[in-house]
């Protein structure tokens, strides 16, 4: 099962932070506060659109032609995807 | 299913829409020509008798270049995307397509008849008319899906417009009603111009 990585507390609805990272090799563990960073608080689906955008080296019109779809209807999807990047990071800013 | 039908915008847009568009444009002229069906603004469907071609080719072509223009327009000062003309334009001509099949409406005579009649009973102009019940219960049928046929248009003609300009909520909507009524106004006055005389029936 792919398990999904959290990234608003269930309970109160707030940002949630990374407190601890571990190697699994040596079982070394980092504890801290660390902020999760921008990319890794868009949904999988935003993950997975960033990951095709840069696999197609930029290019809508190859990856609308890889994913099936219209460039313009890429093209909005990227536009979605800047302004929700956009509204993480002046959230992020403003929690600062 | 469905949602390849009432939007096929996000699978199909810019110059392969624009190609389709234009051919089934061309082809609606064609059968429109022969079957007496005009288009005197961008949704609505008439019977008229006695037209040049050339009428039928420029109201095609006009319904759909007025709308691009206006829509183009819009979604250059309302869209926070950047807009390409093609799209706009290639996706207008696509949603055209159900006015091919309501060009075939016009083949079985009916509606002409139906129109004939209602004139001569209603305004008492013209020749009296003979229909029978049965002709007239298919010329309903007609109507009616001439009117299917022009809400899947509106349908198409909506998401055309949302998927090339990225406009969403009011702004989507306001823009659309307001183009669409500002275009049926145009429309109407270049017909008027073209086809002085014009006495569409129904």
């Amino acid at each position: 099962m792919e398990k999904k990585l959290p990234i608003l507390c269930p309970s109160c609805g707030s940002d949630l932070q990374v407190q601890s990272l571990k190697c699994c090799d040596c079982d070394t563990t980092i504890t801290g506060q660390y902020d999760l960073p921008v990319l890794l608080k868009l949904d999988a689906k935003d993950q997975e659109f960033v990951l095709d955008f840069v696999k197609s080296s930029g290019s809508l019109k190859l990856m609308a032609s890889r994913l099936g779809l219209s460039y313009p209807t890429v093209r909005n999807m990227l536009d979605d995807l800047i302004s929700t990047i956009e509204k993480l990071q002046s959230d992020d800013q403003k929690t600062l | 299913m469905i949602k390849r039908l009432f939007n096929p915008f996000l699978y199909v847009a810019g110059s392969k829409s624009l190609l389709i568009g234009l051919a089934i444009m061309l082809a609606t002229t064609a059968v429109s020509y022969f079957s007496h069906i005009h288009f005197p603004d961008p949704i609505s469907v008439k019977v008229a008798i006695g037209f040049p071609l050339w009428v039928y080719l420029v109201q095609n072509l006009a319904n759909w270049l007025v709308v691009s223009v206006l829509f183009y327009i819009a979604a250059l000062v309302l869209s926070k995307s950047s807009v390409r003309a093609i799209d706009i334009f290639g996706t207008q001509a696509l949603a055209r397509a159900p006015y091919l099949i309501a060009s075939f409406t016009g083949f079985t005579g009916v509606l002409e008849t139906f129109g004939k009649f209602l004139l001569w009973i209603t305004t008492n102009t013209g020749n009296p008319v003979e229909i029978t019940g049965a002709q007239i219960l298919f010329a309903v049928l007609l109507l009616i899906l001439t009117m299917v046929l022009t809400v899947w248009l509106v349908a198409l003609m909506f998401n055309a417009f949302k998927v090339s300009s990225n406009l969403k909520g009011a702004k989507l909507i306001v823009s659309f009603i307001v183009i669409l009524l500002i275009s049926i106004g145009i429309m109407l006055k270049i017909t008027f111009m073209i086809v002085p005389h014009s006495t569409p029936l129904i």
